[in-house]
């Protein structure tokens, strides 16, 4: 399968177009990963419902038993639990940072230890979330995955 | 995750058993010391081991509390049971007058160290996982 990158100027919005005569395996690996990160979720604003791109979404947070997806501008409530989240979106880059919260790799900017141990994480819109220490291995496992799938 | 169960509670006390012993042979062997009291020594030696393992497996429990104070707490709880036990032992024979420093040193040193490495491989984690994030990110960019 080739990949033909073309940067154009003023596009309004980045497209991936796939040409192909038959569905084969390597085809169909490279949609079922595209499927994960290209989808969206839904959840209301107030009265209003609104759809928000995966990979918009920086963390994911349970407050009082609500799940919320914060996005760069946005906060939406979806019906999703945590564990569901994680279930269905671990493979575009959501792990799990405490009992409370999933946060989306891709959305990080950096980690930061303290003397308590505890790990913080820098997010690309400038908020800070704390790690669990307890889920500092699972995370690392789940950074490490994403990095092996990178380098293949 | 839990790494000290019931299932290999016992597994650890005898490793760390046969580490501190064959530490202590080792190190009176290179400094041509018989030990006098060695039976007895075993023996401490044992309870120590079986106090380590079991301060280690608290500390799966402990996780969501701030790492330094649960260190403090664990060393703190470490030292008063050793003293203890030391004070218990001398109600029945007589010890030396240094053992109370003796042990004092015997939780501070492995404490310590154990604290060291564990800020180490910490930070260690962080810097390998930034790494990994800048690639990520400029794969992504």
């Amino acid at each position: 399968m080739k990949l033909i990158r073309t940067k154009e100027e003023n596009l309004k919005e980045n497209y991936l177009e796939l040409h192909y005569d038959k569905m084969d395996d390597e085809t169909s690996a490279v949609l079922d990963r595209l499927r994960d990160t290209l989808r969206y979720v839904e959840g209301t604003s107030g009265d209003k419902k609104v759809t928000i791109a995966l990979t918009d979404i920086y963390y994911v947070e349970t407050v009082d038993r609500k799940t919320f997806a914060y996005a760069k501008d946005a906060c939406i409530e979806i019906k999703e639990a945590l564990r569901d989240v994680l279930e269905e979106y671990s493979g575009a880059g959501f792990a799990r940072i405490s009992k409370s919260a999933v946060v989306n790799i891709y959305k990080i900017k950096k980690l930061q230890g303290d003397v308590n141990m505890r790990v913080i994480i820098y997010l690309k819109n400038d908020e800070k979330l704390i790690m669990n220490r307890s889920y500092k291995n699972e995370f690392y496992e789940r950074l490490n995955k994403l990095q092996g799938r990178k380098t293949k | 995750m839990k790494l000290i169960n019931k299932k290999n509670f016992v597994s650890i006390v005898c490793i760390f058993f046969t580490l501190i012993t064959c530490g202590k042979l080792l190190s009176e062997r290179l400094a041509g010391f018989t030990d006098r009291y060695y039976s007895d020594n075993i023996f401490t030696i044992l309870g120590f081991s079986v106090l380590i393992t079991l301060v280690l497996s608290v500390h799966y429990y402990l996780q969501k509390f701030p790492f330094l104070i649960v260190l403090l707490v664990q060393y703190a709880v470490t030292v008063g049971i050793v003293f203890l036990a030391i004070w218990i032992h001398g109600q029945f024979s007589v010890h030396a007058p240094t053992a109370y420093w003796d042990m004092f040193y015997s939780i501070t040193i492995p404490f310590l160290g154990g604290a060291i490495v564990y800020y180490v491989c910490f930070f260690y984690q962080i810097r390998k996982a930034n790494a990994i994030l800048r690639n990520l990110q400029e794969e992504s960019d």
